[in-house]
């Protein structure tokens, strides 16, 4: 069940994608409502929410996959709530990620926008699902920076797509590597 | 014109290297059909019946002689020497080689031209008014403005995989000619308190669901304008249904959630952008101004007029020429001038490359070298002197591009149809054809005045048929080409639509309609309709007996000459013309065969 061909853009390198995705109540996991204390977790936004009293003071903090039909505002209530306690803490969550069910389904890059400017996420943000060569570009310039990419796409060939562009006319969206304003 | 920077070329330039690569990976077998399609679709390439289809945007309309000449290379050297050009300010080639794509726009690079977001589900090449910048009714420029939503919509990272496409229309006269009624996104230019700003149309759109958009904002102060836009299309990209392709414009968003709720939802996006990074700066527009290159008018032109009145009363065909092919201009002693691409017998809207040529020598001898390009598919001479419009006429008669037909019947805006393209139910170009032979003395086509014929071969409306004043759709019926008539359609308000022949009127006109604007007073300028179906479909013999008797009906009923088609059609209804029509034993006789297409 373990990959053996890296293909997890991070950081400029080329990782091994150890996630695993915790379903709740699954066997694999013993039937335990969060998953054990080990590296490479990730869960649902909805059990992530559900169970997050339980997931506090982990040594090694779950990742949380949004889906593309995810309505952040009602899931995650409006935007005044979260400034007052923002939900999204670094040293409680290890990265954020949001599915592209299929690239033409364009949902995650305004997900990406709200995650990252309106709820404040600071932390890794990473694409998932149909990822490819040819969307990685849009897809860091909406706030992501490590992307999963999909079987069949050379990973080396999304590495150099980061840079297919070196200009820019959206000011709010910035180019890949650029620091954060 | 505007010049591209260094900004601008690069982003084309790497723009191509990127479709170039994708290309190769997709021959090489590296990309999927299904990978490639949208890639290939976001760069103007169509599959179609017979080659790929290459559309290559002019935004807003503009294009240089430089360029027209690269068109015409193009044509020739990839193409069957000629293009086609289409309701929304593009050009489209459609013979082209899939292999070829790469280098074809590589060689548009060259002249500032691209191909960028002409088809997908995202921002669409935005549109306005074919004389904007010039035409004496406008309350701003809408160049700049277009262009600054060239630049804002372009490579949009946020935007690029919308539930489906999205278009963009603006408007910077009181007289709308750019149908934002009919857009995604129409902009209107109003002034409010002293500073302008735009009235935000949501939702409109022809297609199977004709809709005229819904104001959802009153007032967008300019330098909010791009926030607001980025917040309505969040909105949109967010909640627009992706399940049914055929429910996924945002106009049935906008009537789902109904356009008040819409309207806050955007209003809740923008809260949270406004003000931010996008926010238009004074600098910014003067920037984008300045990169224009605007014509440098000569303002003594006493002379001028009095050789250009000497020539309308001395030459009739002269004469005709100027009053349906003349638009009145902002400068005094010059006039916009519409070179008709609807000749008896050719493809509306298209083009040789021998035309291209000659129009793009045309434009530097009797202009600026710079043209526009109208959604009513034809050519705009955008700033010719009075003096030179005799010699002007003169030579366009050589080359059959002087017929006298602007906003009359035989002006018919048409796509391709079944000729072309794998989507229509059936073929246009042969009905444009019949109802031109049909109508071919002019005196009576100017009997007939304003009259606005559409054309499209299928629910894609391409040709617009729902704004037509008469409208045209070609129909499947069990494999068989029908058409369905409508009529009353228009592509905006009645008011200050006509075409404006007499030359001395349209300066006093802008005044009018400048200071209309600055009272707070517009008169509802989006006031598009979409027209109503008369009954039963028609063989394809039979159009030109139907559009025969609607237009004798038309004739027998207007209140006075003043009065056009259109306006009798709603002071009317549709039913004297519908019983005109069915009365005729020879076109009611299909009435029972094509039922089912009468919806």
């Amino acid at each position: 069940m373990f990959e053996v061909i890296p293909r997890l853009l991070r950081n400029g390198q080329i990782e091994l994608n150890e996630t695993l995705l915790f379903e709740a109540g699954d066997e694999i996991n013993n039937y335990s409502t969060v998953p054990p204390d080990q590296k490479h977790w990730m869960m649902r936004l909805d059990v992530w929410l559900e169970k997050r009293e339980l997931l506090l003071n982990r040594k090694f903090p779950v990742g949380i996959l949004i889906s593309s039909d995810t309505d952040l505002a009602a899931t995650l209530g409006k935007q005044g709530d979260l400034l007052q306690s923002p939900l999204f803490k670094t040293t409680e969550v290890a990265f954020i990620a949001i599915d592209f069910p299929s690239y033409t389904d364009g949902r995650g890059y305004s997900l990406a926008q709200l995650v990252k400017s309106i709820y404040g996420w600071h932390g890794e943000l990473r694409a998932v699902g149909d990822v490819m060569i040819d969307t990685v570009f849009y897809m860091a310039r909406c706030g992501f920076d490590s992307f999963l990419i999909k079987e069949g796409h050379d990973p080396l060939l999304a590495l150099e797509a980061l840079g297919t562009f070196t200009e820019q006319y959206q000011k709010s969206y910035k180019l890949p590597g650029a620091a954060d304003s | 014109m505007y010049i591209y920077d260094d900004v601008d070329q690069k982003l084309v330039e790497q723009r191509v290297a990127q479709f170039r690569g994708q290309t190769q990976r997709f021959l090489k077998g590296q990309l999927t059909e299904e990978e490639f399609r949208v890639l290939r679709l976001q760069n103007g390439l169509y599959i179609q019946r017979h080659a790929p289809m290459l559309r290559i945007a002019i935004p807003y309309g503009m294009l240089t002689s430089k360029q027209l000449r690269a068109l015409a290379y193009v044509a020739r050297r990839w193409d069957r020497g000629y293009g086609h050009l289409t309701t929304r300010q593009n050009i489209q080639f459609n013979w082209l080689r899939l292999e070829d794509a790469p280098d074809v726009l590589a060689k548009l690079a060259t002249v500032q031209m691209h191909a960028i977001q002409t088809s997908g589900n995202c921002i669409r090449n935005t549109t306005t008014d074919h004389f904007a910048g010039v035409a004496a009714d406008e309350l701003i420029n809408p160049l700049v403005w277009c262009e600054i939503i060239r630049q804002w919509s372009m490579l949009h990272p946020e935007f690029a995989f919308l539930p489906r496409k999205f278009k963009i229309a603006v408007s910077g006269s009181m007289t709308d000619r750019a149908a934002v009624g009919v857009h995604d996104i129409g902009l209107q230019a109003v002034e409010s308190n002293g500073i302008f700003g735009f009235r935000v149309f949501v939702g409109g759109g022809l297609g199977r669901t004709p809709i005229v958009g819904k104001l959802i904002k009153p007032f967008v102060a300019w330098h909010d304008l791009l926030t607001y836009l980025q917040a309505t299309l969040r909105v949109y990209n967010l909640h627009g249904r992706r399940d049914n392709k055929y429910k996924a414009r945002i106009k049935i968003l906008v009537k789902d959630l109904t356009p008040e709720v819409f309207a806050n939802e955007v209003d809740a996006q923008w809260q949270l952008i406004k003000g931010g990074p996008d926010t238009v700066s004074e600098a910014f527009v003067k920037s984008i101004a300045g990169k224009f290159k605007w014509p440098e008018y000569e303002l003594n032109t006493e002379i001028s007029d009095t050789f250009y009145f000497s020539r309308l009363s001395a030459d009739t065909q002269f004469n005709r020429w100027s009053r349906s092919n003349f638009h009145p201009h902002k400068v005094s002693g010059y006039a916009a001038v519409t070179i008709s691409l609807k000749a008896t017998g050719a493809p509306p809207g298209d083009i040789s490359a021998d035309q291209m040529d000659a129009v793009a020598d045309l434009a530097e001898k009797y202009g600026f070298g710079e043209l526009r390009i109208s959604h009513e598919q034809n050519i705009i001479m955008p700033d010719v002197r009075k003096s030179d419009l005799y010699m002007l006429w003169q030579e366009l008669q050589l080359l059959s591009l002087a017929t006298p037909n602007i906003g009359f019947i035989t002006d018919i805006i048409a796509c391709p149809g079944g000729d072309y393209c794998s989507l229509a139910n059936a073929v246009t170009i042969p009905i444009a054809e019949a109802i031109q032979n049909r109508f071919s003395d002019l005196d009576y086509i100017y009997d007939i005045g304003e009259l606005d014929l559409n054309l499209s071969g299928c629910m894609n409306s391409c040709g617009h048929h729902h704004i037509g004043h008469i409208g045209i759709l070609g129909v499947d019926k069990a494999g068989e080409e029908w058409y369905q008539i409508t009529i009353g359609g228009r592509q905006s308000g009645a008011l200050g639509h006509h075409p404006n022949h007499d030359l001395d009127q349209g300066l006093d006109q802008g005044l009018d309609h400048s200071g209309l604007a600055t009272n707070g007073l517009a008169t509802d300028s989006t006031s598009a309709a979409i027209g109503r179906v008369i009954g039963p479909s028609f063989a394809r013999e039979q159009i030109p007996d139907v559009i025969s008797r609607l237009i004798n009906t038309y004739l027998r009923l207007r209140d006075s000459e003043e009065e056009r088609f259109v306006d009798a059609v709603h002071r009317l209804g549709i039913e004297p013309f519908k019983k005109d029509v069915y009365a005729d034993p020879l076109l009611s006789k299909p009435l029972t065969l094509s039922k089912e297409t009468y919806v």
